[in-house]
């Protein structure tokens, strides 16, 4: 049996039908020594108050849905031991997104630009079936496997202070995502999507705080994403300027 | 003016980005020098001898480097203001604020083009 310490949570609650504004409600939990800060709201949702809101499910860092903010940082709940934090915690929604209700952000505006940069594979012609699969050697998988490992969190979203002064900004895990199809050697798309990164909340609006790739939790590193979109989108439009048919593949 | 920022953003970032490079690299050893090295004697008092200075701007590869040392930071200056206008103003005015710190780059780089080669 590990050792119990009795924690204090301080938790944003929400509720859009009764609150004009954020509220906090503060929760004593028995914590276990091995538990993660996931594991002490599902305390509280199971003992202390069930209307509590918030999202999780895989419990190991895998469906990227239990992102929110620990003591101000933007924290994947269930992979963060509580051992590193003091006697009083506060957990808040992830910040940049609107809150529904006490820690349940909405994901929609990240869902719209995740799919306006095409994370898919485009091809000029698809193959026939009887032509066989698209091979790709180890070294081609490498070349862009880190940028997929992605499991939209939003944790970057949260910290990327770009995001929050230009909400068109394109953000962090769909330009990682988007460009990861750049770097596919089966894909035919990339003049399709720079044009993308280029245009309304562009690549370009990144300062390289490199927040994103502080708090990434799976070490997508979505900076070198952004980074090496902004050189591909420049290298891009000056080929557009000098080539036939707008440099396109 | 927000459309034609947009479309000169990677030549705006390129610009920026090479600013970068000059503003920590040549910048610095320059100030090394200027600062440090020839006031404690490390580099000798004429290093920056008016002859001396003249021979670096009368070559190509000499005034290239004057070139970027004076044009490349302007850029640099310019979108990092923008910036700074966006975290402390927000982005109501950038459109505008940032047309403006761009010209004044361009009118800058034009000045510094025209010096070089007068030189
Ligand atoms: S619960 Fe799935 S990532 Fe945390």
């Amino acid at each position: 049996m590990s050792d119990v310490q009795i924690k204090k949570f301080v938790v944003t609650r929400f509720d859009p039908d009764k609150d004009e504004v954020p509220r906090t409600d503060t929760f004593e939990v028995p914590c276990q020594s091995d538990w993660m800060v996931l594991d002490a709201l599902n305390f509280i949702k199971d003992q202390l108050d069930g209307s509590l809101s918030y999202r999780w499910s895989c419990r190991m860092a895998v469906c990227g849905s239990c992102g929110m903010n620990v003591d101000g940082a933007p924290t994947l709940t269930c992979k963060s031991p509580l051992s590193s934090y003091g006697d009083t915690v506060e957990v808040t929604p992830l910040s940049n997104f609107p809150v529904i209700r006490d820690l349940v952000v909405e994901l929609d505006g990240f869902m719209e630009k995740l799919k306006a940069v095409k994370p898919w594979i485009i091809r000029a012609k698809e193959k026939a079936v009887e032509e066989g699969p698209y091979r790709q050697s180890p070294e081609e998988l490498e070349d862009f496997k880190q940028f997929s490992l992605c499991i939209n969190c939003m944790l970057c979203y949260a910290a990327c202070p770009v995001v929050g002064n230009e909400p068109d900004f394109i953000g962090p895990a769909a330009i990682a995502l988007g460009y990861r199809y750049n770097l596919d050697s089966r894909d035919e798309g990339a003049s399709e999507r720079n044009a993308i990164f280029r245009g309304e909340g562009s690549v370009y609006s990144c300062s390289f705080a490199n927040e994103c790739s502080e708090v990434c939790p799976e070490n997508v590193d979505p900076a070198a994403a952004i980074n090496q979109a902004k050189l591909s989108g420049l290298v891009d439009w000056a080929a557009s300027l000098v080539l036939p048919r707008g440099g396109k593949d | 003016m927000k459309q034609l920022l947009i479309v000169l953003e990677p030549v705006i970032w390129f610009m920026f980005g090479q600013g970068i490079m000059i503003g920590t690299i040549l910048l610095t050893g320059w100030l090394i020098v200027v600062g440090v090295g020839v006031p404690m004697g490390i580099f000798p008092a004429d290093a920056l001898a008016y002859e001396r200075m003249h021979m670096l701007g009368s070559n190509v590869i000499g005034r290239v480097v004057l070139l970027g040392l004076i044009v490349l930071p302007l850029w640099k200056g310019a979108h990092h203001l923008r910036s700074l206008a966006v975290d402390f103003g927000g982005g109501d005015r950038d459109a505008i604020v940032g047309s403006l710190l761009y010209l004044i780059a361009i009118v800058g780089s034009l000045l510094g083009i025209v010096a070089v080669i007068r030189l």
